[in-house]
């Protein structure tokens, strides 16, 4: 595909697409690329009372990293932003498995359904999910009414409500990717493993979830990482109890203006993307390798890696 | 040829657009900065906290002088000061810092001095508000608002008579119902009242001190949030807490269970004050509003609106009986002693910071 368009560039009229390149290379190089290096020039820098910093390099700021409290703060957040991403797929998993097998005409109200969250600020729907939760609030209220409870009950301050909190804001960026390859997913190779007598679970063991894995891993990546810093879903549902990465770089820039050490903390964040992206490029590659070398050479399978 | 169509024709356009658009945003940027004050703009742009100067009092300023009031808003002075600081104090021509960081930008030569022959209500203020150490003289701040943070107790879970101290938060039955602020200096400096030291403590040992007690109280917390108090105290979701005076008033009339404390190892008290900063382009029309603040009248739409305490002596007589009357707005001489307004620590600052993360990530 990205080759047939640059053939089409290359001849007649690409004067439009160079300048649309031009434009949108300046964009990331503006506002992606420059400010992601000032911050880990910044994080070799010297802290400064009278100017935040000086340009002094120096590595200090990485070895303090290696103190007991951050490495606590790093953990609890790992551990969150892991629980949230396991959830997460639990529940996305069926949701686009389901939604790729509906009637065709039916999948774009389901997407739409998906994507309608995005309408509203989750800072705003978060607001909305303390007037679920709270104690007096829209469950509690239920429950009494029911006659399940005698009195209020609050689900509010609680790990359980910060994981309601994380997966409800999260979970369409799992379901997303999750529907696009599982809606590639060619049915016939799951036919095939029925017919040499694979059980439907066996079959979805070993068919359906390895070639539906980039689409597990683009998920897990796109909910993890922005759980690791969302900050303000465990501080206004969990109570803020304790410091979570995002709250840790925000107040070494805020509060204790230390911003070589906030700097820091946070290119921590951008190496585990980058990271994480590497596993990403290693697995998707060795899922085509798979289809088009190992499992030999049916029709469907080629048509899968010719789409590359 | 559809794709032609788009190609040849309509997406140089669609570029000449964002180009148009990119350009046309900047002409609007351009003008306003290079604009020189000699003849100021009716325009004032005020950089304050959210939910803190009455719509209606800043429509009546409006309407008596023709300045239009731009009110931009922030969530924390630290926020407030960042920017300021790497705007070098331009862009805006009022802000409202609490105590240490009016201190904190003056020293950083942020602020301006205030002409005061164009105050013409300063006298109304009361003077023991005045004259504080974080700014002699208010050579560069005049308070606006102030208020106590105190405690808050709810009547069904115990006799708000028994609560008296910070002490009390630890009592065995509020186990689990406590909330804090989020706020460092908040909670060391009610911990550090406890102890009988000044909450502007910078002596190592005395904060550490403190942030054992803390520590030993923190399984006892179940939110550290003061913004949240109000909806927490008043949905019952906590007992027993920090709460700022102006939300107290307003939970209580939400919940008549809940009643107000200043414990008596002293309340940790704030000032809000307006200040000019360095750059301020109106700076005319900062001091006019200023004073058009400081008019009784003025002054008590505020103390309506937000049921904080006020340092304009005045205001009384212009209010319902009921704030009249509230010893949460009116505090007395009494419940006001041996309380304390928050000052800058200088390097000791870096010691509470460090506490504070290994309370915070700590089980």
């Amino acid at each position: 595909m990205i080759r047939a368009i640059r053939m089409r560039v290359m001849g007649g009229t690409s004067r439009f697409f160079r300048i649309a390149i031009a434009l949108s290379s300046l964009w990331l190089v503006l506002f992606a690329l420059a400010p992601n290096a000032l911050l880990l020039l910044v994080a070799f820098f010297t802290r400064s009372d009278e100017h935040f910093v000086t340009p002094v390099l120096t590595l200090d700021n990485y070895i303090r990293l290696f103190d007991p409290t951050f490495l606590t703060i790093l953990w609890d957040s790992a551990r969150l932003a892991c629980i949230a991403t396991v959830i997460c797929l639990l529940i996305g998993y069926p949701f686009a498995y389901i939604m790729a097998n509906v009637r065709p005409n039916r999948r774009p109200f389901l997407l739409f359904l998906v994507i309608i969250p995005f309408w509203t600020s989750s800072l705003i729907r978060t607001y909305a999910l303390i007037l679920i939760l709270k104690s007096k609030g829209l469950i509690s209220e239920l429950l009494t009414m029911l006659g399940i409870t005698s009195g209020p009950v609050s689900f509010m301050y609680s790990d359980f409500a910060v994981f309601i909190g994380l997966t409800y804001t999260m979970l369409p960026f799992m379901i997303l990717p999750l529907y696009a390859s599982i809606e590639k997913l060619d049915r016939r190779l799951l036919d095939a493993a029925k017919d040499l007598g694979a059980s439907s679970w066996r079959a979805f063991v070993h068919v359906t979830v390895p070639l539906t894995m980039p689409g597990i891993i683009a998920g897990a990546m796109l909910v993890f990482l922005p759980a690791l810093s969302m900050f303000y879903v465990p501080e206004m549902l969990g109570g803020a109890k304790s410091m979570l990465l995002g709250n840790f770089i925000k107040n070494q820039f805020l509060v204790a203006r230390d911003w070589p050490l906030g700097a820091a903390a946070s290119s921590v964040m951008t190496i585990a993307l980058i990271l994480m992206v590497l596993v990403y490029s290693r697995v998707s590659r060795r899922g085509v390798r798979n289809r088009e070398g190992g499992r030999g050479s049916g029709g469907a399978l080629r048509s899968e890696g010719g789409m590359r | 040829m559809k794709h032609r169509l788009f190609r040849d024709r309509l997406f140089p356009r669609f570029l000449a657009a964002i180009a148009v658009t990119l350009f046309a945003c900047a002409g609007f940027a351009l003008p306003a900065a290079a604009k020189d004050a000699a003849s100021e703009e009716k325009v004032l742009n005020i950089f304050c906290w959210s939910e803190y100067l009455p719509q209606e009092a800043l429509d009546k300023f409006t309407e008596e002088t023709g300045i239009k009031v731009v009110y931009s808003t922030y969530e924390s002075n630290e926020a407030m000061y960042a920017k300021l600081k790497l705007l070098d104090g331009k862009g805006y021509d009022i802000v409202v810092p609490s105590t240490y960081f009016i201190e904190q930008m003056r020293h950083d030569g942020l602020l301006q001095p205030l002409d005061k022959t164009r105050l013409t209500n300063l006298a109304k203020l009361d003077p023991t508000l005045l004259n504080q150490e974080y700014d002699p003289d208010n050579a560069y701040s005049i308070p606006y608002m102030w208020g106590a943070t105190g405690l808050m107790v709810n009547k069904k879970f115990a006799d708000p008579a028994t609560v008296a101290s910070w002490s009390d938060l630890m009592r065995p039955e509020f186990k689990g119902r406590v909330i804090l602020s989020d706020d460092v200096r908040d909670v060391v400096g009610f911990a550090l009242k406890r102890d009988g030291h000044s909450m502007n403590s910078r002596n190592e040992a005395e904060i550490k001190k403190a942030f054992d007690f803390l520590n030993e109280l923190k399984p006892a917390v179940r939110v550290f949030d003061v913004t949240a108090a109000k909806q927490a105290f008043i949905s019952e979701e906590v007992v027993i807490g920090i709460i700022w005076n102006g939300d107290a008033y307003i939970a209580i009339e939400e919940n008549p269970d809940l009643a107000f404390v200043y414990p008596r190892e002293g309340a940790v008290l704030w000032i809000d004050s307006f200040a000019i900063p360095k750059g301020a382009e109106h700076k005319d029309n900062a001091h006019k509003f200023i004073d058009f603040m400081l008019r009784p009248e003025n002054a008590a739409l505020v103390v309506e609106e937000f049921k904080y305490s006020t340092p304009n002596l005045e205001v009384r007589p212009y209010l319902p009986k009921e704030l009249q009357e509230s010893r949460l707005i009116f505090p007395t001489a009494e419940d006001l002693k041996n309380s304390e307004v928050t000052m800058g620590v200088g390097e000791a600052k870096a010691v509470y910071e460090r506490l504070w993360e290994s309370l915070k990530a700590g089980k």
